[in-house]
């Protein structure tokens, strides 16, 4: 098995853990299902490091593992802890299995929109470059489906997870500065929406999105 | 012809087994409910019992009626002959492609129902009817789900599909394991374990398809659907985890398959009782969604196996 199928398969990984924390109902559950995807993530880059002789990739398991693992899923929890159990009963807008079909169908049109791509970089991995693309897309069907505004927060995560992983994928010798844009981005990302959102159910005690609407002209 | 003597001997060690089987599940149930139930044992006292009792029919039932036991039992006898239960390899292989496995499941499962409604008893008519519609719900997810591990291993023999799983050389491992997933999720619904059994006298009193069989007949149909349960369960073995199975025909390795054979089965068996436990019985209207998630779960696995993961 070279280093990247073993690339693929954890791209694959990539999509079913994503596909489980849009799927959990209660943010908790999510914020440790995230956790699991973002150890996935973490192990691909380091896969994708021994492959491809990047020393860079690992600096940036390092600083993800950091951010994503640990850093992200504990703002939620601490958010969840906050605000009690509020928000677990909000269904989301598409039933389970229309979801998982969804997910299945952009995963599939990603893959067809790859097939058009030729770059020298991508000729080995394009099933995990599909993954990496249709990420983009899962995160903008949790936000979109998700009527509970925390969970939508892990929307646009799963998508920041995708550019990393497209990022890891097209330029793995890229310096650890850009890297930096991406990491810090997450961090002031979730935390900014994570104050928001508490603040919102602290205004308006509901963290329903259909909700929210006093501001629609 | 080793090939011939392991199948008859796993048919008749199947007919001889199951009861034991069903009966541990119901030992287990009660140790769950802290109540001292039953003997594991218990299915051999009760089959013995109904045989050594007349055999009654209803008035108006017809030879569905009594055609159905033996039927089930044969039909059953037969998928035993083909399944890869201590081997690797079909030991008949022409009983051992998907699509001829699901038809004979799906032939007992009609008659099944045929006879219940034939006895001309109301309530077991609707018993019939419920469990014909769970056959109905199943069967497609099922065969999407073994469709994409035929697609991934290039083969529909079930012999086959193992070889290729148990000897970790498919090009797409991750569409492997999400139609595992799914496939065991259907088979779990064909155990005809609680959420999804047949109803019994246990719980309510409507009894079920069976409520007009007596005697040999019941004793039959109630051996016939314990068979019936490790049939389903050595048919996932077969394809999704025929690790430790024997490759050759060697008196060592066979030994070593029926032990390890064993330990799977016992295992499943285990975690199938705590999930039957823990739940209630499905209402037949919600039944469908959770098989659409199953078939779900089987087009993901589908997509999967078209980028070649």
């Amino acid at each position: 098995m070279t280093g990247y199928t073993l690339v693929n398969i954890l791209g694959g990984a990539l999509i079913l853990t994503s596909m489980l924390v849009v799927l959990s109902k209660a943010p908790r559950k999510a914020a440790f299902l995230y956790a699991v995807q973002s150890l996935v993530l973490i192990s691909l880059f380091v896969v994708l490091g021994m492959t491809t002789g990047s020393t860079e990739l690992y600096t940036w398991a390092g600083t993800g593992f950091v951010t994503k693992v640990l850093f992200v899923p504990l703002a939620i929890l601490f958010v969840c802890k906050k605000m009690g159990d509020a928000g677990a009963g909000l269904e989301p807008k598409l039933t389970p299995v229309k979801s998982i079909v969804l997910i299945a169908i952009e995963v599939f049109v990603c893959f067809v929109v790859v097939q058009g791509i030729d770059l020298p970089t991508a000729a080995d991995v394009k099933p995990a470059l599909a993954i990496s693309l249709a990420h983009f897309f899962i995160g903008l069907t949790c936000i979109v489906t998700q009527r509970n505004i925390v969970k939508q927060i892990f929307g646009y995560c799963l998508m920041e997870n995708g550019s990393h992983v497209t990022l890891a994928l097209l330029a793995p010798q890229a310096p650890e500065l850009v890297e930096v844009g991406i990491a810090t981005d997450a961090i002031f990302a979730v935390v900014i929406m994570a104050v928001v959102a508490m603040r919102i159910y602290r205004t308006a005690g509901t963290l329903d999105a259909d909700d929210l609407m006093e501001l629609k002209g | 012809m080793t090939e011939i003597i392991i199948a008859i001997v796993q048919a008749l060690l199947l007919m001889l087994l199951a009861p034991l089987v069903s009966g541990t599940a119901r030992w287990m149930r009660a140790k769950m409910h802290t109540r001292r139930g039953p003997s594991i044992l218990q299915d051999y006292y009760d089959i013995a019992k109904l045989l050594k009792r007349q055999d009654v029919r209803t008035q108006h039932s017809s030879f569905v009626f009594r055609l159905m036991p033996p039927l089930y039992m044969g039909v059953l006898l037969i998928l035993a002959c083909g399944m890869p239960m201590i081997t690797r390899a079909c030991p008949i292989p022409v009983l051992g492609d998907v699509i001829t496995i699901i038809y004979l499941l799906a032939l007992p499962r009609f008659f099944f129902a045929l006879a219940a409604v034939d006895s001309s008893d109301a309530y077991s008519g609707v018993g019939g009817i419920r469990e014909l519609i769970v056959g109905v719900l199943v069967e497609p997810s099922m065969m999407l789900a073994l469709f994409v591990a035929a697609l991934a291993t290039g083969t529909t023999n079930i012999g086959a599909m193992g070889e290729a799983i148990g000897s970790l050389s498919v090009t797409s491992p991750v569409a492997v394991v999400v139609a595992a997933a799914a496939f065991a999720l259907a088979c779990y619904v064909e155990l005809g374990k609680l959420p999804y059994d047949v109803a019994e006298a246990e719980q309510e009193l409507q009894e079920g398809p069976l409520a007009e069989y007596s005697g040999p007949s019941l004793a039959m149909a109630k051996a016939s659907l314990s068979m019936k349960q490790v049939i389903v369960v050595s048919w996932f073995i077969a394809v999704f985890l025929p690790f430790g199975s024997a490759t050759e025909l060697t008196i060592p390795a066979l030994a070593l398959g029926a032990l390890v054979f064993v330990v799977k089965v016992a295992a499943i068996f285990f975690v199938c009782s705590i999930v039957e436990n823990l739940v209630s019985r499905v209402r037949w209207k919600y039944m469908s969604r959770q098989t659409w998630t199953i078939v779900g779960v089987s087009v993901l696995a589908l997509v999967f196996c078209v980028l070649g993961i």
